[in-house]
C-alpha cells in the first residue's frame, strides 16, 4: 500500500491547466523523482499535497485512506513535510526558533525553551545533521539553511518528505552530501518525493521516475530501464540536442579588466574580497560558484548598482569603478540580470518602453527631454522581429508575456544597443528548452561577433558549455581558474565548496565530511 | 473544465471597465448610501439634506460657479497627489505644502502688486510653487538619502507649516488690527473671476484659477506621457530595481517627483489667495483641508488628470452644497468629510469587487464538490 | 533664569504625555511585527477620545467610558484589518480612509450630541491618579527626595501605568511566547509561517485589533486623564509620532515606549518652555512645532540603520 497516493488530481491557474488528472502513488522507503521541466506543474501537483493549493479536482490518500488535505497543518499532522525552493525559513528568528515554529512546546503559551532546543539537538544527531540551535537563520549558509529545512520537517514528524529542486542551489560535492542524507532518510524509513529537472539527479538517485509535461504525466519508468536521452526526450517531447555547438573562440584585446575589487555586503561583512579578472573581446569568461559568495555583488559592482570599497573597474582603459548604472550602459557594458521581474523589466509598461530602458534620454529615442514615441515604436517593432518576441504588438505590456519571451526581450535590449562588454547573469533561470537553446545561441552569435562576456550562472552546466574560460568563485574571492578545454566538474566543484589553495587540485577530492555512503558522481550531462 | 479556463478572460474586459468607471461610481454611491444612513440615524432626512446639497452645488449660476471654485485648488491639490503616487510616493501632507504656497502667495502678492498683472501673476505663481515645493523638499530628501518614510515626514512638515505661518502672520507679516492674517491684496494681483470676464454671468466665485488648473492637467499630463521626466518617474514608481539598472537615479527622481507634487499644491494654495481668500488667514484653528481631500480626489480620479477633474467637480460640489444643507436641512457639514473617508476607502478597496467574486467562485466550487461528494 | 525648570512635574508631564504615544506606538509595532502598517492609529487615537467622552458623559462612569473607547479602537482598527488583510488593500490608503473617516466622524456626532462644534462638554470628574501621597514639607534630603520620587513614581492617573505594563507585558510576549514566535515570523515571512500551520490571516487580524484597543486606550488617556473633554482633531498627528516612535524603537515594545519618552519629553518641554516665554523671546509657535521637529530628526538620523519587518505593508495572499 503506498504511503502516499495522489489520484487524478486537477489544478487550475486563470487561463492554465496546471495539473490535468496528475496521479502519483509512493511507496514505503522509497525515492520518487518528479521530472519535468520549468512550468510542467511539478511544483503545483506537490504544493497540492501539502496543502498550500487547493485542487479543483482529485483524490489524496494517504496510508490507503482517504484525507482531505486544506492546509499545511493537515498535511503536517498527516506525515508530510515539504522543503520549498525557496526556503521558508524566518531570517532573523534562530535555528531552533525557526524548527519549532507552528509546534512550539509550550505551556501555557508560554515556550519551553529548553526543552525545544534540546528537542532540535536530539534529531539533529539522530539523523547526522549537524547544526548551531543558536544560530541565528540569516547568517548561514545555503547548504545549512537547507538542512534546517530538512529538520524542520523531521521535527514535525514526517514521514513523507517532498523536496522541490533542492540542488539548485548547492555545489556538486554538497549535492552528494545531500543525496546522502536522503538514502539514510529512506533507510530510517521515510519516503521521498524528489522534485526536480536535473537528469543525472533522476539517474544517481531515484527508485522511480515519474515524468510530468504540460500538467499532465507522460511516463514512468526507472533509472535502470532509460538513460538520460531517454529522460529528456520524455520531458521535452522531441529529440533534445543537450549542448549547443561551439566553433573556436577567438579572444582579442582586453575589454573588462577588474582589479583587487572589493565590495562590502551586509551586516559588515565583505561581498567580495579583491576580485580581479579579465574578459577579452570575442570570449565568454563563466563564473562558477553557490549563491551567495559574491556573484550577485560582482554584477552590481560592474554595472555601478553597488559600490566598491577598493580596487578597480577598467573599461578599455576607461576606469569605471564607481561610474552609476547610467555610465556604465553609455560606456558600452549591457546586462542581463539575474531577476527579470525584479532588475530587468518595468512589468507595468509596454514593450516598447522596456526596451529603450536605459537609453530612453538618448537620441533618437529623445532630445531635450522630450521623447519620441514614433522613434521608440519603430526600434521596438525591429528589435521584436529580430530576437522573435512573440507578441501582438509593442504596446503591450511586458507582464502579459511569457517567462521565455520576457527574457528575449531582456536579451532585445540589451544586445540591441550593441555592447562592447555583455554581463549575463542567471540569462536561462526558469525558462523552458526551447527558450534556453534560444538564449544560449544568442550569447555564442554575440560572442563571436566580438563581445566580451562575462557569463554568471549556478547551472555549473551552462557555466561549461558557453564558456572559454572557468573562473570559480568562492567567499567573495576567485579561487580557481580553468580553461574549458580541461575543466572538469569534480574539480569545479572541489572548489566551489572552498577548496582553498588555488593551484593544483588533488583530482576527485572531496570537502571533508562527506558520508561514505553517498553515491558515485554521476556525469552532470543532462542538465536543462 | 473549459469553462474554468475560459471565465478569467470573460472576467477580465468586465472587469476593466469597472474598475476604470465603475468602482468609482460605485465608490461615490456607497458612501453616499453610507452617509445617508448616518443621517437618518442623526435624526435627519437625507433626501432634504441631498436635495439642499445639490440645490446648494449646482442650484443656479452662482451655485455652479461656488462648486467650480471649490473644486479648482482640489484639482491642484488632486494633481499634486497623484503625481506623487506616479512615483509611488504617498504626499500625504500636501496640506504643509499648499499652506506655505498660500503663505508665498500672499507675501509675493504685496511685494510684487505694483508690477502690471500680466507680469505679477505668474511670478506669484512660479513663487507660490517654489514655496510648495521647497516644504517638500526636506521630506524628499529624507526618502532619497534615509528612507525616511514620506508619510510620517510630510504629515509633520503639515503640523510644521501650520504653526510657522501661524507666527509669520501674527509677527512678521501681520495686518494691523490683532487677527492673525496678513493684509488684504491689491485688487491688481486677483485672479478676475469669470462674471468680470464673461458678461451676463451674476456674480460668482469661481475665478480663473479653474482655467490655470485645467492647464496644470494637461501639462501633468503631457510630462507624464511626453518628458523623460516622465518616463522616469513612472517607472521608478512601478519597479525601482528595474528603474535603476536601466541608468535612472532613484534618489534624484524621487526628489524631482515630490518636489514637483509639492509645487502642485502650492499652486493650490496660492489660486485659493489670489482668487478667494485675497489674503492669508492663520490656518490653526481650521486648515483647508484642500490637502487631504486631494488625497480622495487623486485616487477617486484613479491617478490620471481627467479623472482627476471629475473627482475635483464632485468634491467641489459635496462642499459648496454642504453650506446650503447644513443651513436648510440641519444636517452639519462634516458628514461631507465621513462621505470623503468612505469614498477613499471604497476607492482604495476595488479589491472588495473582486474578493466577492472569488468568494461566490469559491462556494460555488464548494457546493459543486458537496455535490458531487 | 531657568531657575525651577528642571522640577520633578517636568519629567512627570514628560511621562505624562509619553503615554498616549507609548500606547499607539506599541500598537503600532505589535501590528507592523505582523506585517501590518497602520498608519490609522491616528483616527483611532481620536474616536477612542471621542467616544470615551461621550459615554462617560452619557453614564457617568468614566471606566465605562475607557472601555468604550477600547471598544471604539478596536471596531476602527477590525475595518482596517478586513481591509488590508482580508481585502488586501493598501494598507496606506486604508489609513488614510479611516483617519479621515475619524475626523468626520466624531466631528459630526459633536454637534449632533452636543450641538456645538470644536469640542465636547467636559466631564464631570477627571480620572484621578491612582495614589495620592502627600508631598513632604521641609528641605531636607529626604524630604527633597521624597519631593521627587512621588510625582515621579506615584503621581499618575491609571492609563499611565497601563502604558509601562503593556510595554514590558508586550515585550516579555513577544519574546517569550507562542503568540510573539509566530507574530514575528508573520511580518517577516508570511509563507514560512503559512506552511508550518500557522494561520497568518487570523494572527494578523488579532495584531491589528490589539494596536486598535492600544491606540483607543491612548484616546482615552487623551481624553479622559489629560484634557477632561474632547476637542476637534485632538490627537494632532500623535498617530504618526507613534510610528515613528515605533521606529526609532527598532519595533519592540519597550522600545517603542523609551523612544515615546522622548516625544513626551520634548511635549513636556514646549508646554513648560511656554510659561518662560517673557524670559526666552521666542514666538510660542516654535515651541509647538518642537514634537514634530523632533520626529523628524530622529526618523532622519535613525532611518536606514534600524530595518524593520521585511514583509511589513505587503498582503498575504494565499494562492
Amino acid at each position: 500500500m503506498p504511503v502516499l497516493e495522489l489520484r487524478e488530481i486537477t489544478k487550475v491557474f486563470p487561463g492554465v491547466i496546471a495539473n490535468d488528472r496528475v496521479s502519483l502513488a509512493l511507496e514505503r522507503g522509497e525515492i520518487v523523482a518528479l521530472l519535468g521541466e520549468n512550468g510542467a506543474g511539478k511544483s503545483t501537483l506537490m504544493n497540492v499535497a501539502y496543502g498550500l493549493l487547493s485542487d479543483d479536482g482529485g483524490e489524496i490518500l494517504v496510508d490507503g485512506k482517504p484525507v482531505r488535505i486544506r492546509s499545511p497543518r493537515d498535511a503536517i499532522a498527516l506525515g508530510i513535510g515539504m522543503v520549498h525552493q525557496h526556503f521558508m525559513l524566518v531570517a532573523p528568528l534562530t535555528v531552533t526558533e525557526n524548527i519549532i515554529l507552528g509546534h512550539e512546546p509550550a505551556r501555557l503559551g508560554i515556550i519551553d525553551r529548553p526543552k525545544a532546543r534540546a528537542r532540535v539537538v536530539e534529531i539533529s544527531a539522530q539523523y547526522g545533521l549537524k547544526v548551531d540551535p543558536d544560530a541565528v537563520v540569516g547568517g548561514l549558509s545555503v547548504g545549512m539553511q537547507q538542512r534546517v529545512e530538512i529538520l524542520k520537517a523531521l521535527y514535525q514528524g514526517a514521514r513523507i518528505l517532498i523536496l522541490d529542486e533542492p540542488t539548485a542551489v548547492l555545489s556538486p560535492q554538497e549535492v552528494r552530501e545531500l543525496f546522502g542524507v536522503i538514502r539514510s532518510l529512506v533507510t530510517a524509513g521515510l519516503s521521498v518525493v524528489l522534485i526536480t529537472h536535473k537528469l543525472d539527479e533522476v539517474m544517481g538517485a531515484a527508485d522511480r521516475v515519474v515524468v510530468m509535461r504540460d500538467g499532465k504525466v507522460v511516463g514512468e519508468t526507472t533509472p535502470s530501464q532509460t538513460d538520460q536521452i531517454g529522460l529528456a526526450r520524455m520531458m521535452v517531447g522531441r529529440d533534445v540536442v543537450l549542448s549547443v555547438e561551439k566553433g573556436e573562440s577567438h579572444a582579442g584585446e582586453p575589454r573588462l579588466t577588474i582589479t583587487d575589487l572589493q565590495v562590502p555586503g551586509e551586516r559588515g561583512l565583505e561581498a567580495l574580497k579583491g576580485v580581479s579578472l579579465t574578459v577579452r573581446s570575442g570570449e565568454i569568461v563563466g563564473i562558477a560558484g553557490v549563491d551567495g559568495n559574491g556573484q550577485t555583488e560582482l554584477v552590481e559592482a560592474i554595472v555601478g548598482l553597488r559600490r566598491p570599497s577598493g580596487g578597480s573597474i577598467d573599461l578599455k582603459g576607461r576606469d569605471i569603478t564607481h561610474a552609476a548604472p547610467r555610465e556604465t550602459i553609455h560606456a558600452g557594458v549591457s546586462h542581463v540580470p539575474e531577476d527579470r521581474h525584479r532588475r530587468g523589466l518595468v512589468l507595468e509598461f509596454d514593450l516598447a518602453e522596456n526596451l529603450v530602458l536605459g537609453d530612453h534620454r538618448d537620441a533618437p529615442y529623445a532630445s531635450h527631454g522630450i521623447t519620441d514615441a514614433q522613434a521608440i515604436s519603430e526600434t521596438a517593432r525591429q528589435r521584436i522581429k529580430d530576437y522573435d518576441v512573440r507578441t501582438p504588438s509593442e504596446h503591450v505590456l511586458a507582464g502579459a508575456l511569457s517567462g521565455g519571451n520576457q527574457q528575449k526581450l531582456v536579451l532585445a535590449r540589451e544586445l540591441g544597443r550593441e555592447p562592447g562588454v555583455l554581463i549575463a547573469a542567471q540569462p536561462t533561470r526558469g525558462l523552458d528548452v526551447g527558450a534556453i537553446e534560444f538564449v544560449h545561441r544568442r550569447l555564442l552569435a554575440e560572442r563571436d561577433s566580438g563581445t566580451a562576456i562575462l557569463l554568471v550562472s549556478m547551472e555549473l552546466e551552462e557555466v561549461m558549455t558557453l564558456s572559454d574560460r572557468i573562473l570559480v568563485m568562492y567567499g567573495g574571492q576567485v579561487v580557481a581558474e580553468f580553461d574549458s578545454a580541461d575543466a572538469d566538474e569534480e574539480r569545479i566543484g572541489y572548489y566551489m565548496t572552498g577548496g582553498k589553495v588555488a593551484g593544483a587540485a588533488p583530482a576527485g577530492a572531496q570537502p571533508a565530511g562527506t558520508p561514505d555512503s553517498a553515491p558515485p558522481a554521476p556525469p552532470m550531462g543532462g542538465a536543462l | 473544465m473549459s469553462e474554468a479556463t475560459k471565465s478569467p478572460t470573460v472576467d477580465a474586459w468586465w472587469m476593466r471597465l469597472l474598475t476604470t468607471v465603475g468602482v468609482p461610481l460605485l465608490s461615490v454611491a456607497l458612501a453616499m448610501a453610507i452617509g445617508s444612513v448616518i443621517i437618518v440615524f442623526s435624526g435627519h432626512d437625507p433626501i432634504a439634506a441631498f436635495s439642499a446639497l445639490l440645490q446648494g452645488a449646482f442650484g443656479g449660476w452662482r451655485q455652479i460657479g461656488e462648486t467650480i471654485m471649490r473644486a479648482t485648488p482640489l484639482m491642484l491639490t488632486g494633481l499634486a497627489v497623484g503625481f506623487g503616487f506616479r512615483a509611488n510616493l504617498f504626499n500625504i501632507g500636501a496640506e504643509g505644502q499648499l499652506i506655505l504656497g498660500s503663505l508665498g502667495a500672499a507675501w509675493l502678492g504685496l511685494l510684487l502688486a505694483p508690477l502690471p498683472p500680466i507680469l505679477s501673476i505668474p511670478l506669484i505663481l512660479i513663487g507660490a510653487a517654489l514655496f510648495g515645493a521647497a516644504w517638500a523638499f526636506i521630506p524628499a530628501l529624507l526618502k532619497a538619502k534615509v528612507g525616511a518614510h514620506e508619510v510620517i515626514t510630510t504629515m509633520m512638515f503639515s503640523w510644521m507649516a501650520l504653526y510657522l505661518t501661524s507666527w509669520i502672520v501674527s509677527g512678521p507679516l501681520a495686518d494691523k488690527g490683532g487677527i492673525p492674517q496678513t493684509p488684504m491684496l491689491s485688487g491688481a494681483v486677483w485672479l478676475p473671476t469669470f462674471d468680470t470676464i464673461i458678461p451676463g454671468l451674476p456674480p460668482m466665485r469661481a475665478h480663473l484659477g479653474f482655467l490655470l488648473a485645467l492647464l496644470v492637467a494637461v501639462g501633468v499630463s503631457l510630462v507624464l506621457r511626453r518628458t523623460t521626466l516622465g518616463y522616469e518617474v513612472r517607472a521608478v514608481g512601478f519597479n525601482p530595481s528595474a528603474a535603476q539598472n536601466g541608468g535612472i537615479s532613484i534618489p534624484l527622481t524621487t526628489i524631482y517627483a515630490l518636489c514637483i507634487s509639492g509645487a502642485l499644491a502650492g499652486l493650490a494654495g496660492a489660486s485659493e489667495v489670489l482668487g478667494v481668500t485675497h489674503r492669508f488667514f492663520d490656518q490653526v484653528s481650521a486648515g483647508s483641508g484642500f490637502g487631504f481631500t486631494g488625497i480622495a480626489v487623486a485616487l477617486l480620479g484613479k491617478k490620471n488628470p481627467v479623472g482627476i477633474l471629475f473627482a475635483a467637480l464632485l468634491f467641489g460640489a459635496l462642499s459648496a452644497g454642504g453650506g446650503t444643507m447644513q443651513l436648510e436641512a440641519d444636517v452639519s457639514q462634516k458628514i461631507i468629510t465621513i462621505v470623503q473617508g468612505l469614498i477613499i476607502f471604497f476607492v482604495g478597496a476595488e479589491t472588495i469587487v473582486t474578493w466577492f467574486i472569488k468568494r461566490r467562485k469559491r462556494l460555488a466550487l464548494e457546493r459543486e464538490g458537496a455535490t458531487n461528494a | 533664569m531657568l531657575n525651577g525648570f528642571f522640577t520633578p512635574d517636568l519629567f512627570a508631564s514628560a511621562i505624562r504625555m509619553a503615554t498616549p504615544l507609548a500606547l499607539a506606538a506599541i500598537g503600532g509595532t505589535i501590528c507592523e511585527r505582523s506585517g501590518v502598517v497602520n498608519i490609522a492609529l491616528e483616527g483611532i487615537m481620536l474616536i477612542g477620545a471621542f467616544f470615551g467622552v461621550v459615554v462617560t458623559l452619557a453614564t457617568g462612569q468614566v471606566w465605562l467610558g475607557v472601555l468604550a473607547a477600547v471598544l471604539a479602537g478596536v471596531a476602527l482598527s477590525g475595518i482596517h484589518a478586513f481591509a488590508s488583510v482580508t481585502l488586501r488593500m493598501d494598507q496606506i490608503v486604508s489609513g488614510t480612509a479611516l483617519n479621515i473617516l475619524a475626523l468626520g466622524l466624531t466631528g459630526f456626532l459633536m454637534e449632533v450630541l452636543y450641538g456645538h462644534p470644536g469640542a465636547t462638554d467636559s466631564i464631570p470628574h477627571q480620572i484621578l491618579p491612582v495614589f495620592n501621597f502627600p508631598a513632604a514639607s521641609g528641605t531636607g534630603f529626604f524630604a527633597t527626595l521624597w519631593n521627587w520620587i512621588n510625582p515621579l513614581l506615584f503621581g499618575y492617573t491609571p492609563i499611565v501605568y497601563l502604558a509601562i505594563i503593556a510595554a514590558v507585558l508586550g515585550q516579555w510576549a513577544m519574546y517569550r511566547t507562542t503568540w510573539g514566535l509566530r507574530l514575528r515570523a508573520l511580518g517577516e515571512h508570511p509563507r514560512a509561517a503559512d506552511t508550518v500551520g500557522v494561520r497568518v490571516i487570523a494572527g494578523r487580524y488579532v495584531a491589528v485589533l490589539i494596536s486598535g484597543a492600544l491606540g483607543g486606550l491612548a484616546g482615552a488617556n487623551l481624553s479622559l486623564e489629560q484634557v477632561g473633554s474632547f476637542s476637534e482633531n485632538m490627537s494632532a498627528g500623535r498617530g504618526f509620532i507613534a510610528l515613528a516612535a515605533n521606529i526609532f524603537g527598532r519595533w519592540t515594545p519597550v522600545g517603542s515606549y523609551l523612544a515615546s519618552l522622548l516625544f513626551g519629553f520634548a511635549q513636556a518641554l514646549q508646554i513648560k518652555m511656554q510659561a518662560y516665554q517673557d524670559v526666552l523671546h521666542i514666538p510660542v509657535q516654535f515651541f509647538l512645532m518642537l514634537p514634530y521637529v523632533l520626529t523628524v530628526v530622529v526618523l532622519a538620523g535613525f532611518m536606514g540603520r534600524a530595518v524593520g519587518p521585511a514583509e511589513v505593508g505587503k498582503p498575504y495572499e494565499k494562492e
